[in-house]
């Protein structure tokens, strides 16, 4: 069985090798990894090959409501940089502590985090806020490549950060773990590991422009724009959040997608300047459109990849690697995994993992949280290399994917030992899930 | 059927019409073709009712 | 990633009609398909000892509606005495249950006391298929005139019936935050509202049924990964752990297989062992009996594999020590599964009747561990062509 099973691993490796040297997208070149995968699987009615177009149709389901959550997130997000009030938030930050480099930095960094946070995607953190922050830190005197450096690990933060760690989800529903005890579990090593990367990024000013000029290399915000009209849509947004966790009982269930449509009428309502609402949403969703359709490619290659046998086999491996081994390959096995499959690794590796881990007393909990501060390291490495691509976009770098990515060295050192340190000593960590309670 | 739900339809009937009307308007690229009608399927699905 | 692509881009509107009648050929051959598992009805025979099916939303009309609302199949006794109730499909992908109950509800005749039967708890995630985890769609037990196919569910309801999911869902009423996807997982909805999200008002029916009825004892019947820890064992709380105790001993000695007792966690909410107990005067019983189909680590997502229970990469990882049960090239038969649920169940009936003789439930006609293992769960399934049509119900 291993042999066919491998036969059908290799099929699906040349499918995608050969897609990509046709100079396909990665979306596409996943596509033709999941049906070269599913016709090898036909040969061995393991699925038979009636079944396969439903295969390839279910495939599309996993990650539907994650879909929506990103679209509407960003066209809220898009609704409120629309109507300056990023700009705004940007140029308060950059007026007040200008002088203090330390604060600003970590207003920055806080900026970013903000939308990665609430939405579990690094790229929302980038789609809405890595423009305007980019601009803000090559205002205070940092380099280009540098800038791309700090959107691509702080954004990867943010999507580990909590309340929403698709990642953790991912393995808490797969695994029968409750969702519960990451805020300080997740939200301390991000802070930690966020602030580490800022300061060591940008500490030092390297470009020669003063205050007067960084205010002046920023966009304006527009006029009638106040801290009021920034704030109205995140009140919203949160307001609905926090109304369902205290009368959890007296309110409806609205669900983020819905949370964030409110926002963003929100947004549209208190915008000081006209939005071209349908147009913005509209061009949000061309943007969006690889990332949406990366999460359709990923369900059905992982839905094809279970049907075959291959996804048992990947997991088989890496179950039976010694221990120790083990905890050292996560450095490669995580963010490898991440960059193939994005989400669908959680679910393939992940899953079994942390069965492992907990049957031999580490605790589930902590070593999940320390595993999906590793994932997002992925989404720099190619195929997908969502985040890092992204991340090179906003900040405008003009040298070579590598030379970006070689940049994040350090951090990305940092964060693995981080990582791995906290599945190791996971046991001795419980306390912050019991202070997160 | 409560309130709730039926704005989760209208939300994905929403983002049906908008990426239906970039498929419409593309002119460049036939990747962005295929991958716009990719993410329309499981939407149209979820619109039928049918997963 | 978007260069203009001349040459095939050259008439966009010729290109754009045969992708999109590419993609809606697509679209409906791999929808149908699901359109039609969601609409199937397995074909059930009421047997002579139904005395009467009904809905469980007689016990609490919030969960009306054909894909929320399960039937409650009854076997009256002559004689008054014990209640007990019987779940299945909890969790739609652990089909051992379904296959058991089916097998008392074909075939048992209950002499003293009740049994209240509901097949598919969870109709929704009966009808519901798991997106990413390629299972089959349907699977087919062979029987002595032919076959009875059963739709393949899954753990959780679907959107269909419950959507939007919550960013946590908190548990009612312990205030406990459990991941999103549990508000679709009638193993984490109990006791439930009778207004709440769907799943809880499933829950809530079947809490109401039990406190009005005054059922004595409650069966959550499940299947478990064998690398989940939790595997092959009589979940029970403090108040059902004597009874659970003494089955367990007695199906050990008397019928030679293994299940242990594990306690139902005080602090994990939501669960049927734990709220079942908390919120009734109900004793409540959840049996796992191993599943390795659901395991990660497998060969293909088969109906083989559902059935028997045979897969390479766990049978090494048994040698590696990484499972929670015995496993060996025998694998695990659907067929012993069935018979554990059977056994284990009779054998909590059983004692139960013994410590309280004036609540006692007796019954006839239910196959234990060995005749399943024996004939095989088929052999006990009656054929609808030959029942009366007033007997015929679609699950
Ligand atoms: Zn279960």
């Amino acid at each position: 069985m291993t042999l066919q099973i491998g036969a059908i691993l290799l099929l699906m490796v040349a499918a995608y090798a050969v897609a990509s040297f046709k100079k396909l997208s990665v979306e596409l070149s996943i596509l033709a990894a999941a049906v070269a995968g599913g016709l090898g699987g036909a040969f061995l009615k393991t699925p038979p090959i009636a079944e396969l177009p439903r295969h390839l149709v279910e495939g599309m389901f996993p990650y539907l409501d994650v879909m929506l959550v990103f679209s509407t997130a960003t066209i809220f997000m898009a609704l409120v940089n629309e109507s300056g009030g990023v700009n705004y938030v940007v140029r308060g930050a950059i007026r007040l502590f200008y002088n203090v480099r330390v604060v600003a930095l970590l207003v920055l960094m806080i900026i970013i985090l903000i939308p990665g946070a609430l939405t579990g995607a690094g790229s929302v953190s980038l789609l809405v806020v890595g423009a305007p922050v980019a601009l803000a830190l090559k205002a205070l005197g940092i380099p280009e490549r540098k800038v791309a450096a700090i959107l691509f690990i702080v954004a990867g933060l943010a999507a580990a950060a909590p309340p929403v760690n698709i990642w953790a989800m991912i393995l808490c529903a797969g695994t029968a773990i409750p969702y519960v005890g990451f805020t300080y579990t997740l939200g301390i090593p991000v802070l930690i590991l966020g602030t580490f990367t800022i300061l060591w990024f940008g500490l030092k000013k390297e470009g020669g422009m003063d205050k007067a000029a960084a205010l002046a290399a920023l966009p304006p915000a527009p006029p009638g724009m106040n801290g009021w009209r920034v704030l109205m849509p995140f009140l919203v947004f949160f307001g609905l959040i926090i109304a369902n966790r205290i009368w959890p009982f007296a309110t409806p269930i609205f669900g983020l997608p819905l949370e964030f449509t409110a926002a963003a009428l929100t947004a549209w309502l208190v915008s000081p300047k006209r939005l071209h609402v349908l147009k913005l949403a509209r061009e949000t969703m061309q943007r969006l459109l690889p990332l949406l359709a990366t999460m359709i490619v990923v369900g059905m290659l992982q839905q094809i990849m279970t049907a075959t046998g291959v996804r048992g086999m990947i997991s088989y491996s890496v179950i039976i690697i010694p221990l120790v081994l083990l905890f050292i390959s996560l450095a490669v096995i995580i963010p490898v995994s991440e960059g193939v499959l994005t989400y669908g690794a959680a679910a393939i590796l992940g899953i079994p993992l942390i069965w492992f881990f907990d049957s031999i007393g580490l605790h589930a909990t902590v070593a999940i949280a320390g595993l999906s501060i590793l994932w997002p390291l992925g989404d720099g490495l190619p195929p997908t290399a969502l985040i890092g691509r992204l991340s090179v976009m906003v900040s405008e770098y003009k040298g070579t994917y590598w030379s970006f990515l070689r940049q994040t060295w350090l951090p990305w050192l940092v964060i693995t030992i981080t990582g791995i340190l906290m599945v190791v000593y996971s046991a001795k960590l419980a306390f912050l899930v019991r202070w997160s309670m | 059927m409560n309130i709730i739900m039926i704005l989760y339809y209208v939300i994905t009937a929403g983002l049906v019409l908008l990426l239906g009307w970039n498929f419409l308007r593309e002119r460049k690229s036939a990747n962005d073709l295929i991958l716009g009608l990719l993410v329309l399927v499981p939407l149209v699905l979820r619109l039928l009712r049918v997963k | 990633m978007s260069a203009p692509e001349p040459e095939i881009m050259a008439h966009p509107a010729r290109l754009k009609a045969v992708l999109a009648v590419l993609f809606a050929a697509l679209t409906v051959a791999g929808g149908v398909p699901l359109f039609k598992h969601r609409h199937y009805g397995m074909t059930f025979v009421a047997g002579p000892g139904v005395t009467k099916v009904i809905k469980l939303s007689d016990y609490s009309p919030g969960l009306k509606g054909s894909f929320t609302d399960p039937d409650v199949f009854i076997l009256e006794g002559a004689e008054p005495g014990g209640k007990a109730l019987l779940m299945a499909d909890t969790h739609a992908n652990e089909p051992a249950g379904l296959l058991a109950v089916l097998i008392m509800i074909e075939n048992t005749v209950v002499e003293k006391g009740t049994l209240y039967i509901i097949p598919t708890l969870n109709v929704s995630g009966s009808r519901n298929t798991k997106a990413g985890d390629g299972y089959p769609l349907y699977f087919d037990i062979p029987t002595d005139w032919g076959k009875v196919r059963f739709r393949m569910g899954t753990r959780d309801a679907s959107p269909l019936e419950s959507w939007p999911d919550p960013d946590v869902y908190i548990h009612y009423p312990e205030k406990q935050m459990l991941s999103y996807l549990d508000v679709r997982n009638t193993n984490r909805t109990w006791p439930g509202r009778p207004d709440g999200p769907p799943m809880e008002r499933v829950t809530y029916a079947a809490m109401e049924l039990m406190r009005k009825e005054k059922v004595d004892i409650a069966f959550d019947l499940h299947g478990a990964e064998t690398m989940f820890p939790v595997t092959n064992c009589i979940v029970a709380p403090q108040k059902s752990a004597k009874i659970a105790t003494l089955a367990a001993m007695t199906v050990k000695a008397m019928e030679g297989y293994d299940s242990h007792v594990e306690p139902s966690p005080q602090n994990f909410r939501g669960l049927s062992h734990r709220e079942i107990g908390d919120y009734s005067d109900t004793l409540p019983f959840l049996l796992e009996a191993p599943i390795p189909f659901l395991d990660q680590p497998t060969g293909p997502k088969t109906v083989k594999l559902l059935l028997d229970g045979k897969d390479p990469f766990l049978l090494s990882l048994a040698g590696k020590k990484k499972l929670f049960v015995a496993y060996d090239e025998k694998g695990w038969p659907m067929d012993k599964r069935v018979g554990q649920h059977m056994s284990t169940t009779l054998e909590i009936i059983r004692q139960f009747s013994k410590k309280t003789p004036d609540k006692a439930i007796r019954l006839t006609g239910a196959p234990k561990y060995a005749d399943l293992v024996r004939d095989g769960a088929g052999h006990y399934y009656r054929d609808p062509a030959k029942a009366a049509p007033d007997r015929i119900h679609y699950e």
